[in-house]
């Protein structure tokens, strides 16, 4: 299942990238290699010879409209400035600038540093002075970069930053880890563990009739739940891996999923917590409090479909010949004693 | 209701330091080498990260691509029609398709909803219930069965995503019946 789900998610990311960038060529949206007309005022006058020089640059919104094919507006004016350099005139529009699309979309693509939206001058007629005003203006037009296969190259950056993400989430993890891992050993050495098993195997055998009556992965699984009651995530996921390495000792075949293990995992990510997330706290402030009762009843609601579905999925014939229980490696494959 | 929530509440502050203070003085107490067993454990942390990090970064660079093809889109539009049938508003499907995915992106959702609907919206609440009441499905997945090494996840994922779905639509209903 979850190969197909995998492979489906990035196949189906190429499918659409490409989709969406053959619309964009086909419909010319970002008007490749065509001027785009803009007046440009000079506050500190027009010198030929400076490298940088700062202007504001007006765009006629009717224009822009028809120039794109676009409901978007552009601001009354936009801070930039000109770069004058022997290969001709630049014009960048500011940093950080509040651009309509397609331009914002154009700024991203066009891989100038700072982000600032930048495009190549055609021929600019020496500034006039507008009379009683003092500033100078001109009319010219501005040709972009030309901006092809955006999503394609999104899906790339978006492939190569997540990887990156997912070892510094990862690693980000061993201190937290090392940290309950240590404590939950000492547990383990004090006989705290085999304790809290007698007292939960009540309660949890129904869930996980396959592991033996008095093994401490009940017990570890008590404290990974006793953790998400309580909403620590931090204490949570130690404690669940740890469940998962005392399940895995159980489990005659080490790369499938026994079903103590999928109903752990279902139970956690139906996730009980009665107290809600400290995200969601943050981001909605005291609304939540107003919230909390919605959330209990549904994620309570949420756990008894997961259990169900555990037990139900779990009788399905595929599935059942794939219980490593059921149907233990074969004696070649298996660690002689 | 009130009371058993600031209990909850309260007793969560305790949590934590009663397990980090607890445990090792109860081991004292068995007169067991606290702090040998400690380190015993503990050296396991970074075996378990780095053993984490080929499933995280399967998981997480697929459902990244997925989310920026535009594909999300997609699937919303498709699926907005058939969801409205039961009564599912099509602002919150986003929501709904994420949250099994990304949590940092569904939280990323939840404050685009603030921004767009107001605090008080219908919208708004339904959106932070489906985000309080469920887990990143796949980020569980990859952590806890990439941990010891499970490739073959059997009906998992199965299970989780109907518990997802279920969540999903609980949410739309109770917040209905409470606020709407």
């Amino acid at each position: 299942m979850l190969n197909y789900i995998w492979a489906g998610l990035i196949v189906s990311s190429f499918v659409f990238a490409l989709g969406h960038d053959i619309r964009d060529i086909a419909g010319d949206r970002y008007r490749n290699g065509r001027p785009l007309p803009v007046e440009l005022s000079f506050p500190e006058g027009h010198d030929p010879a400076a490298r940088r020089v700062p202007v504001e640059i007006r765009i006629e919104p009717g224009e822009y409209a028809s120039f794109y094919g676009t409901g978007q507006r552009p601001a009354a004016s936009y801070a930039g400035y000109l770069l004058q350099t022997r290969e001709g005139v630049q014009l960048r529009f500011g940093a950080g600038a509040k651009l309509p699309e397609p331009l914002a979309t154009i700024a991203k693509a066009s891989r100038s540093r700072d982000e600032e939206l930048q495009g190549r001058l055609l021929g600019l007629t020496p500034p006039e002075r507008v009379q009683g005003t003092g500033l100078a203006t001109a009319m010219t037009a501005v040709v972009f970069e030309p901006v092809r296969f955006v999503k394609m190259s999104a899906i790339a950056a978006a492939a190569l930053d997540f990887a990156k993400t997912g070892a510094e989430i990862a690693l980000g993890l061993i201190g937290v880890l090392a940290l309950f891992l240590g404590v939950l050993k000492i547990a383990e050495h004090a006989g705290i563990i085999y304790a809290l098993v007698k007292l939960v195997r009540p309660i949890l055998r129904p869930l996980f009739p396959e592991i033996p009556p008095d093994h401490p992965a009940l017990g570890m699984i008590a404290l990974n739940l006793a953790a998400n009651v309580f909403g620590l995530g931090n204490a949570a996921t130690p404690f669940g891996i740890k469940a998962m390495e005392e399940l895995q000792k159980l489990n005659p075949r080490e790369d499938t999923a026994t079903n103590p293990m999928v109903m752990l995992l279902a139970v956690n990510t139906a996730s009980v917590q009665l107290v809600p997330p400290v995200l969601l706290l943050a981001l909605l402030g005291l609304q939540i409090n107003r919230l909390i009762f919605p959330i209990i009843i549904t994620t309570v609601l949420s756990l008894v479909v997961a259990i169900a579905a555990v037990k139900l999925f779990g009788r399905l014939p595929g599935v059942r010949a794939s219980d490593p229980n059921r149907n233990p490696p074969p004696p070649a494959a298996a660690p002689t004693a | 209701m009130n009371e058993l929530r600031d209990a909850v509440n309260l007793l969560s502050y305790f949590v934590i330091p009663l397990i980090l203070v607890g445990f090792p003085l109860y081991g004292l107490y068995k007169r067991v080498p606290v702090y040998e067993s400690f380190v015993e454990g503990a050296r396991e942390g970074f075996q378990v990260a780095v053993r984490i990090i080929p499933y995280l970064v399967a998981i997480l660079f697929a459902i990244a691509m997925f989310r920026a093809s535009g594909a999300m889109d997609f699937l919303t539009l498709i699926l907005s029609p058939v969801l409205g049938l039961i009564g599912f508003p099509a602002e919150v499907l986003p929501m709904a398709i994420i949250r099994p995915l990304t949590g940092s992106g569904s939280a990323g959702i939840v404050v685009d909803m603030v921004n767009q609907y107001g605090e008080d919206s219908i919208l708004v609440k339904m959106a932070a219930v489906m985000f309080g009441s469920t887990e990143t499905t796949f980020y569980v997945i990859a952590v806890y069965f990439g941990a010891v090494n499970i490739k073959k996840t059997r009906h998992a994922v199965p299970a989780g995503l109907t518990a997802d779905v279920a969540a999903m639509i609980f949410a739309v209903w109770t917040v209905r019946l409470l606020f709407g």
